[in-house]
């Protein structure tokens, strides 16, 4: 049984890393925000540890060139029945090189019908974006796909 | 030799072009996503603004349709027909100038002509006129004539550090050449047809903007001086543009990027 | 503090029947500033203001919510689903990081 003290060692630990990363990825140049989060520590977070699955149930739906970093649409579809016993939990969009790589968490119901999110997204430079779903099962799911970012145009 | 310097300034532009295309031109895809946008434009909300503006200043759709001595029926048409000469102005005005008059006849005091919430009140007017067709007659009248020739003539003009005109990116010879991404649009009614999808959403600015507002931002960026928003030069200039977009069916709040 | 802000839900189809499966957006103006960003002229951070949490309620129920983070678009979007389970009131409450508390609503009204 894991001692009380131990525990809080353990945890220690972790709050010390997570404190560290920022700082050392962020220097000088950008200010960091209490947010900041990278990819890694995201997904982890997110799944507790387990790996995610590649699946071409999740169509995920992004520029390849974005024609600016402001506004990106990103548009999340997973095959799923929506029922009671059978359906998608939360998708999790991710972009993998913001300071905080967690863009948002949509926790769905049955009630929702149809396992869709679409939103437009601010991405800080040419990165990864990630749509992870976690199904009632306890699974993951994931899609990612490169976006570059450019600044297009005059004005 | 003007024409030689137009020669070599266009080969230059050209090739600036062409590296721009092979590097990132968007594909067809992509595109279809940002104009999947349009569903959904944040606009949308600006122009909500807009119409509780004009309630309150400006006595709502009947106040503006009475100021324009027109019916709630012949109001869409006619919003489609500017900017107009009206004989109580004693000038050629744009749908922003026609509100700061109705605003003041109201006893208030008009909203800037830059101003947001000036931008958020125009779309919606202009947004009234949706669906009709775009039908500026710049032979209505000498006034309108001389704003067309006007106009034509500030798009023509070179000015400037860089010695360019609204011409020099927007002329038949370069449209659909990719510069930085983005393909020279075709301002006329066969291609974007700019009057008609203006006022429009900026998302690198993220907020609504007139049309006059962004040939500010063209101008500035090109480096020629910036003509100031409701002058006799910039409404001329939305009076030629809007006249190549003629017959263009009107749809506003546009989004851009 | 609760402020008044620009807020639009919108449902696709216009018209719909119980059952069906609608398109629903809720579309904000908020400045959703990360924090990060200096105003160009003063040389100063921008403070942090942006939509932490987003709810769809749905006559009494709460069928999705959202936990948001800094990188959504300045004038943000939300869009998903939900079926359409009788009359009643779809209410969106939205908190920013500031603790600004705001919510919208809108009618359902099935027909057939």
């Amino acid at each position: 049984m894991m001692q009380r003290r131990d525990f809080f060692k353990k945890l220690g630990v972790v709050a010390a890393v997570s404190a560290v990363a920022p700082v050392m990825s962020f220097a000088g140049d950008k200010p960091k925000s209490k947010n900041a989060m990278s990819y890694k520590t995201a997904v982890d977070a997110i799944t507790g540890g387990k790996t995610p699955k590649k699946s071409s149930k999740v169509k995920l739906k992004v520029p390849e060139i974005a024609e600016n970093g402001a506004v990106v649409p990103v548009t999340v579809n997973v095959e799923s029945p929506m029922t009671s016993s059978d359906y998608v939990k939360a998708i999790h969009i991710l972009a993998s090189k913001n300071f905080n790589a967690r863009c948002i968490d949509v926790n769905l119901t049955p009630a929702n019908g149809k396992a869709m999110f679409s939103t437009r997204i601010k991405l800080g430079g040419t990165q990864e974006v990630s749509a992870l779903i976690e199904l009632s099962n306890g699974d993951f799911l994931i899609a990612t796909q490169s976006v570059k970012v450019t600044i297009g145009g005059c004005g | 030799m003007k024409t030689g310097i137009k020669i070599a300034l266009s080969v230059a532009l050209l090739s600036t072009l062409s590296f721009g295309g092979e590097q990132f031109a968007m594909s067809d895809a992509d595109r279809a996503m940002y104009a999947e946008m349009l569903e959904n434009n944040p606009a949308d909300l600006m122009v909500a603004n807009g119409e509780e503006l004009l309630a309150e200043y400006c006595g709502g759709d009947e106040g503006i349709a009475a100021f324009l001595k027109q019916s709630e029926d012949s109001l869409p048409a006619y919003l489609a027909g500017f900017p107009r000469y009206l004989p109580e102005f004693k000038q050629v005005v744009g749908i922003d100038q026609v509100l700061q008059g109705l605003m003041s006849k109201n006893g208030h005091k008009p909203f800037k002509l830059k101003s947001g919430d000036m931008f958020d009140m125009s779309a919606y007017v202009k947004s009234l006129a949706n669906g009709e067709k775009s039908n500026i007659d710049v032979n209505a009248n000498p006034q309108m004539k001389e704003a067309y020739a006007l106009g034509k003539k500030t798009y023509m003009t070179k000015r400037g550090g860089r010695g360019l005109s609204c011409n020099s990116c927007h002329s038949d010879a370069v449209i659909g050449s990719v510069l930085r991404t983005q393909p020279l649009p075709d301002l006329s009614a066969k291609g974007v047809a700019v009057a008609a999808t203006w006022p429009a959403y900026r998302m690198t600015k993220s907020s609504l903007r007139t049309l006059q507002r962004r040939f500010q931002g063209c101008m500035k960026n090109a480096l020629l001086k910036v003509i100031p928003i409701g002058s006799p030069e910039m409404v001329a200039l939305e009076v030629y543009l809007t006249s190549e977009a003629k017959g263009a069916e009107i749809a506003v709040p546009g989004l851009k990027r | 503090m609760a402020q008044k802000r620009k807020s639009l839900i919108k449902i696709k189809p216009k018209k719909f029947k119980d059952g069906e499966v609608v398109k629903v957006s809720f579309m904000v103006m908020h400045p959703m500033a990360t924090g990060t960003t200096k105003n160009k002229k003063t040389k100063e951070l921008i403070p942090a203001k942006f939509i932490n949490s987003v709810k769809f309620n749905y006559n009494g129920k709460e069928i999705t919510n959202m936990t948001v983070w800094e990188a959504l678009s300045t004038n943000p979007v939300f869009t998903t689903y939900m079926k359409i389970n009788g009359k009643g009131k779809l209410t969106v409450t939205y908190t920013d990081n500031t603790g600004e508390v705001n919510e919208k609503s809108k009618k359902i009204k099935p027909k057939g």
